[in-house]
């Protein structure tokens, strides 16, 4: 009902809604644009600072410190959170099984071992 | 059933008294009664005829029922409402945006008696859904809705791969590209930037725009005022944002091939805090330097942001992300659930708008896609960029993004795209509330 309805004018476009429309989406691209720019030279210049304070300590001469894979660093984290929650593969070797009070349990028991069926031969 | 029997004769005795002793109850209640419906406008046909009070007393109560005011418009928008409930239980369509938003449609469209004082309706001055809603007609629950998402987002994927935000860019081509389409139809320019910024399919900016451009407050320059479209749009952007992964799907596989899905993006670099925490400063600055309208939004994004980052205020990040967007998403969804009253909302332009809406975010998807494939023309083989991220561009945090990673395992299941898409899909809650700013600051 309502589609039947619907008028398309083109004339409603007037010069200042199209300087709104192109102006307005060139702005949003180059202000992500600038964005992306600053946010790619800013490890270069957090590198920097870095890298000039290991030469200076001749720790590391040629290393990238930022360039650590998302895999290694998870690598490491698992590593430091099994060490830190002492949730570890190494064990004390100790075994720690306890007696326990009840000492009949059906698995144990003798009945259930043996056939009540006698068998023919 | 003691209870019941006691209950059922109480009941009986004072119809008992009320039919015995008719006189006494018109002394004592029954003239102002009349007067009080003298006064109201809707009444004035109304007779009294004596000793029928309690009759004229039921007529007056089912006049004032819901069964007695109800219209075809309210019993659609109720199916609507449960429909939305029924979409994020059954299917799990953004539960925590669609019951509230379904719950609020209801309470909205439930039929009472207009203008009888009662202060009920949201758009009646005084009700305490009007008292809610001016939250909304303000603008200021989606800055508080920005605040909750900074403090939760990890912007560490668009860090370690900053060219991933022209995808955000890209799939902004939608807003802009609604704009016309609207101005096309007849809408006015300021209503035609609120409905544009559907494309950006961001509910909180496109209430927020909505509220600032199209709020049935503003005086147009030919001496008219604006519709008040806030509900309509609301309504339109929440829905696409819950239809993400019914709407986004389709476009993604027409534009690409199987090969292009099947591209596996090189893992993201690890970020230090250090960027971390520049990451919002800079972002802050800059935007707001750029598009100081979009300050209440981004202002807040990256305030929340910074809160999360710093790893000093891990009290105020833990309130922002996690009861204070629940507070807010409460009264938000129940709010413009409840501005759809169907003698507002049910008009020719609310579906224009959900037509518009539609074409909006379809078209941000297909600029997202087709960005992303012309950028894979210019990069090296060991750096392409999976096309299907370009999806993401749209900021439907986080859940185009999980459409995308489910697109992408369809193809291939070892190929995870979620923190790839992340980063457009961040980007993309930049670009629009940037592209909210620029329109608003074109069109007020």
């Amino acid at each position: 009902m309502i589609l039947n309805e619907i008028s398309f004018d083109f004339s409603n476009i007037s010069g200042f809604s199209l300087t709104v429309a192109i102006v307005g989406y060139l702005i949003v691209f180059g202000a992500l644009v600038l964005l992306f720019f600053i946010y790619n030279l800013l490890p270069v210049f957090i590198n920097f600072k870095v890298r000039r304070k290991l030469r200076k300590e001749g720790k590391c001469e040629d290393c990238d410190v930022s360039q650590i894979e998302g895999n290694v660093s998870a690598a490491i984290s698992m590593a430091l959170y099994l060490h830190l929650n002492e949730i570890h593969d190494e064990e004390s070797d100790v075994i720690t099984i306890k007696r326990v009070s009840k000492q009949y349990t059906p698995w144990s028991s003798k009945i259930y071992s043996t056939n009540p069926f006698l068998r023919s031969n | 059933m003691r209870r019941l029997l006691t209950i059922f004769g109480i009941i009986s005795i004072l119809g008992l008294i009320s039919f015995t002793f008719p006189t006494t109850t018109t002394e004592s209640t029954g003239s102002t009664d009349y007067t009080e419906l003298q006064a109201a406008p809707n009444h004035q046909n109304t007779t009294v005829v004596p000793g029928s009070d309690a009759k004229r007393g039921i007529m007056q109560f089912l006049k004032y029922t819901g069964f007695a005011n109800a219209t075809p418009g309210h019993l659609i928008m109720l199916v609507v409402g449960l429909f939305f409930i029924f979409l994020a239980i059954r299917f799990d369509y953004e539960p925590l945006l669609l019951i509230p938003i379904g719950v609020g449609i209801l309470i909205g469209n439930v039929p009472f008696l207009l203008d009888s004082g009662l202060k009920l309706g949201i758009y009646e001055t005084g009700s305490v859904m009007n008292y809610l809603y001016f939250g909304v007609t303000a603008g200021i629950y989606p800055p508080l809705i920005f605040l909750g998402i900074g403090a939760m987002t990890d912007f560490s994927s668009l860090i370690s791969n900053p060219r991933l935000m022209l995808l955000g860019a890209a799939a902004q081509v939608g807003i802009f590209a609604t704009f016309i389409g609207a101005l096309v139809l007849g809408f006015y320019p300021a209503e035609a930037g609120a409905i544009g910024i559907i494309g950006g399919a961001d509910g909180p900016t496109a209430i927020f725009l909505s509220s600032k451009l199209a709020n049935g407050i503003n005086i147009l320059p030919d001496g008219t005022t604006v519709q008040n479209l806030i509900g309509p749009i609301a309504i339109a952007a929440y829905s696409y944002m819950a239809l993400v992964p019914v709407i986004q799907p389709p476009i993604m596989r027409l534009l690409t091939t199987k090969k292009e899905r099947k591209i596996r993006m090189k893992p993201p670099r690890a970020v230090s805090k250090l960027e971390k925490i520049l990451f919002p400063i800079i972002g802050l600055l800059f935007t707001a330097f750029i598009s100081p309208s979009s300050l209440p939004l981004l202002g807040m994004l990256f305030f929340g942001n910074i809160l999360k980052e710093s790893g000093a205020t891990k009290r105020l990040a833990d309130t922002a992300r996690n009861s204070l967007i629940d507070i807010v998403t409460i009264l938000l969804g129940l709010t413009v659930g409840a501005s759809t009253q169907a003698d507002v909302f049910l008009t020719d332009q609310s579906i224009l708008i959900f037509i518009l809406g539609a074409l909006s975010f379809m078209v941000a998807t297909a600029g997202g896609v087709i960005f992303a494939k012309i950028m894979n023309v210019f990069l090296s083989d060991g750096n392409k960029v999976n096309p299907l991220i370009g999806a993401a561009g749209v900021s439907a945090v986080p859940d185009s993004a999980r459409v995308v990673h489910l697109e992408g395992l369809k193809n291939d299941p070892n190929n995870h795209l979620l923190m790839h898409a992340m980063a457009p899909n961040v980007a993309g809650v930049i670009g629009s509330a940037v592209a909210a700013g620029i329109l608003l600051s074109f069109l007020l």
